[in-house]
């Protein structure tokens, strides 16, 4: 029986958490989280607007739903600003969690190492419980576990590429070392990516711009459910070895041959 | 007095001002949570936004949740 996903003293039983950016509207946003069954949904936090053009009071929306919010620090390119985000957030949305993101260039997205080793000591601290998003490398995720992260997100992918999971090998080696939860955040394009995820051992997948940037959103995050419940259970059950030869499934014995031992030329 | 709110330059005829003043002001509902404040890059906690004095020249920044991944 599978016990959920374990997060520090938190427990979900849902594998997934999703982004709540880029939907075509709210209704389809909330749909997607229902279709979904997360229980965990990030959200970013910026400078109220006073020219009216807030789109409408997102934290309330998803307090009422009974969804767990996870502030990220996107955009941050520095420990300092993603520390006074980290700050903000947990003022304005009543938690302890963040999803720290220090990002190192704007066009690939990748994490800045340091910083992000920087912000992530002074968070916890500070008394955050960090799920730190980071390069799909071992030594780092080594680092930030024994900074004390609860989980690390090694990405799979860049953010929003969809290219899926790019190097699976150094996955499946950070599964290894690491004994805190393994949760892939971003790079996840279609249900096999997360399935592939799952398959090689991750405890949670993060994504966002595969279910809100569908044709139909609403159906690819039925089908996101589904691919990281169809992956954990296929992991938990085991793989068979793969091999470059066949072996036959049905039985060799009691095969109808002729008597010379060649098979009856039907044509 | 002049204070510096979201990178925006605000002129208050006020010559004195709290934080949970300031942001009546702005009609925002210092009440209802869902927002946060720095203050000079200091987290101020709501609990203290009515202690805190806002100087001319302060540089306030006022956040909320938005849609993020």
């Amino acid at each position: 029986m599978d016990k959920g996903l374990q997060i520090g003293d938190l427990t979900v039983s849902s594998r997934l958490l999703l982004g709540s950016s880029g939907y075509p509207n709210f209704e389809v946003m909330l749909k997607a989280i229902t279709a979904s069954g997360t229980e965990i949904v990030t959200v970013s936090v910026r400078r109220v607007r006073f020219d009216n053009q807030d789109q409408g009071d997102l934290f309330q929306l998803l307090r009422q739903k009974k969804i767990l919010i996870l502030p990220n620090t996107a955009g941050c390119f520095t420990a300092k600003d993603a520390i006074l985000t980290a700050q903000l957030a947990a003022d304005a949305l009543e938690t302890q969690l963040v999803k720290l993101e220090v990002i190192g260039d704007d066009k690939t997205l990748f994490p800045d190492v340091e910083q992000l080793l920087l912000a992530a000591e002074v968070l916890i601290k500070d008394g955050f419980t960090v799920l730190p998003y980071c390069n799909d490398d071992p030594i780092t995720c080594k680092k930030l576990e024994d900074l004390g992260c609860p989980v690390v997100m090694p990405l799979g992918a860049p953010i929003g590429s969809g290219a899926g999971i790019r190097n699976p090998y150094n996955i499946q080696i950070i599964r290894d070392i690491i004994s805190v939860p393994v949760i892939v955040d971003a790079g996840v394009g279609t249900a096999s990516d997360a399935t592939i995820a799952m398959e090689l051992g991750c405890d949670g997948i993060l994504l966002n711009t595969a279910i809100a940037k569908a044709r139909q959103p609403v159906l690819m995050a039925s089908a996101m459910r589904k691919a990281i419940e169809a992956g954990r259970e296929a992991f938990l059950a085991g793989r068979i070895p793969q091999k470059l030869y066949a072996t036959a499934s049905s039985p060799s014995s009691g095969l109808i041959n002729t008597p010379s031992g060649n098979h009856i030329d039907d044509t | 007095m002049q204070v510096y709110i979201n990178g925006e330059t605000k002129i208050f005829p006020e010559d004195a001002l709290n934080l949970y003043q300031l942001l009546q002001l702005l009609e925002l509902e210092p009440e209802q949570a869902g927002i946060a404040v720095a203050l000079d890059r200091r987290v101020i906690h709501r609990q203290l936004w009515p202690k805190t004095e806002v100087l001319s020249g302060c540089q306030v920044e006022i956040v909320r949740a938005v849609q993020g991944g």
